[in-house]
């Protein structure tokens, strides 16, 4: 499998998390310093707004809401950027690096605590994931909790410092994993700690850090794909992952502040 | 002197005064010395082994053969607040290496042998990935060489290597051989308890 660089978007600014909405409309969302900005598929700025405090994440669930993951709370908006609700907890939320949705709960990663945490979609706490475990968390010595959920909402969770993307039931059992450490193999993961960011749709998809590289695994661990390597600074880390339906893949370039955009090509 | 100075009078007491000023200067900087209190000491921010942005250049290790004290007055410190216990630390394994039967690279970086690995807290000797891990580095084999510093800085590492000058072996020259080197000029005197004090690294400019 091959892919090809097609698009780089201006993030008009710092960039952390990004994120795609599921309605087939191509817009991708930003997290940024203080705000959320929402770009269309051509890579023009359309909407932004501000956020209380400063995001780190942003997810779109499946009726349009903008759930924001931010420094002690989670803020919830309307696609136009109302703000619905707030979800503030500056014990599970201390730092919300990630956000997904399985079933009739919303995932959030907190970074600060090295876990994800599960919520009803009324913001109840309801149970760890990646928590069970002898080091108290996940390792992320990098800094970031990121994870992707499949159409099963099976919680897959870069566990960086293990090398490895582990497999969670929304319960919080380990189910397994793929991935391991090989500084040679393109295969395995390199350095101390990665991947650092995954996205899952029809496969997983990985970003590491040092040197910057963007892969494609099945869901057993075989490689599909390198899809990018050296078309970011090479001080990138954390780079932020999305893959909207069509399969193209989104990736933040965090040195540059931009999004580079990376599509299938056919066989 | 007469009430209207020659200019041979003012070149005579410009000079006095350059004189005294200098002579000053430098008793000053003796007896600040002398109290121990001007010391060198590695600017982390220019030292290219831990300056952020410098990647896929070769290791410096100039600290090494430029000091006048054997083996180095320059060691590298592990900061171990900053540390994150990796199970595979790229600072001590050579993570381009061979991966052996644990998983893990089958060549240590250091060429002295000079960081000892050990897993520290509640240990699962089924999954070494399951451990953290402390990296300790023994000052009698470190010679300075500043290669873990490079493999340990952002965005590889955590940046919690860092060379420092260690001032039980340091003799303090005037002009340390170092620093004469250094291409980066980051070798700096400071007041002691400013060259004590950690260091955070960041990108030059």
């Amino acid at each position: 499998m091959q892919y090809r660089h097609v698009q780089t978007i201006d993030g008009k600014g710092a960039l952390h998390g990004i994120a795609v909405d599921g309605h087939g409309r191509g817009e991708i969302y930003a997290a940024c310093v203080a705000e959320i900005k929402v770009f269309d598929a051509a890579g023009k700025l359309v909407r932004r707004w501000p956020t209380s405090r400063p995001a780190q994440s942003v997810a779109v669930a499946g009726d349009g809401a903008v759930y924001a993951g931010e420094l002690g709370q989670i803020e919830i908006f309307d696609g136009a950027g109302k703000l619905r609700d707030t979800w503030r907890d500056d014990k599970l939320l201390r730092r919300v690096t990630a956000i997904g949705f399985t079933g009739d709960s919303v995932l959030a990663g907190d970074s600060a605590d090295r876990a994800i945490r599960r919520f009803d979609r009324r913001g109840r706490f309801l149970n760890d994931i990646g928590k069970d475990n002898p080091l108290g968390g996940l390792l992320i010595p990098n800094g970031v909790v990121d994870f992707g959920v499949d159409g099963q909402g099976i919680v897959h969770a870069a566990n960086p410092g293990k090398h490895r993307v582990e497999r969670y039931a929304p319960g919080g059992e380990l189910l397994g994993h793929i991935g391991r450490f090989d500084g040679i193999d393109p295969a395995g993961f390199t350095g101390c700690c990665n991947p650092t960011n995954v996205a899952i749709r029809d496969a997983i998809y990985t970003t590491e850090k040092a040197g910057p590289r963007v892969k494609a695994y099945d869901f057993g661990g075989k490689l599909l794909a390198v899809i990018a390597t050296d078309l970011f600074d090479a001080n990138c880390k954390n780079m932020s992952i999305a893959v909207d339906s069509r399969g193209r893949v989104y990736v933040v370039d965090t040195v540059k502040q931009t999004i580079l955009v990376f599509e299938r090509v056919s066989a | 002197m007469s009430e209207n100075p020659t200019r041979r009078d003012i070149f005579a007491t410009v000079a006095r005064g350059t004189v005294l000023a200098v002579l000053g200067g430098g008793a000053g900087f003796l007896v600040k010395k002398a109290n121990g209190q001007v010391v060198w000491q590695v600017d982390v921010s220019r030292c290219v082994n831990s300056r952020l942005g410098d990647l896929g250049v070769e290791a410096c290790n100039l600290c090494t053969t430029e000091c006048v004290v054997a083996l180095s007055a320059v060691r590298a410190v592990n900061e171990y607040s900053k540390c994150g216990r990796c199970n595979i630390c790229p600072a001590y394994f050579n993570i381009a290496s061979a991966v052996n039967e644990l998983g893990q690279p089958s060549e240590k970086l250091c060429p002295r042998d000079a960081i000892a690995r050990r897993p520290i807290g509640k240990v699962d000797p089924e999954d070494p990935a399951n451990n953290f891990y402390e990296y300790v580095i023994d000052e009698e084999k470190c010679d300075g060489c500043g290669k873990c510093v490079m493999k340990c800085k952002e965005p590889l590492g955590l940046g919690s290597i860092t060379l420092r000058v260690r001032y039980d072996r340091c003799v303090n020259c005037n002009r340390c051989s170092i620093s004469k080197a250094c291409p980066q000029d980051a070798l700096k005197q400071l007041p002691i308890g400013q060259a004590l004090q950690p260091v955070g690294v960041k990108r030059p400019g």
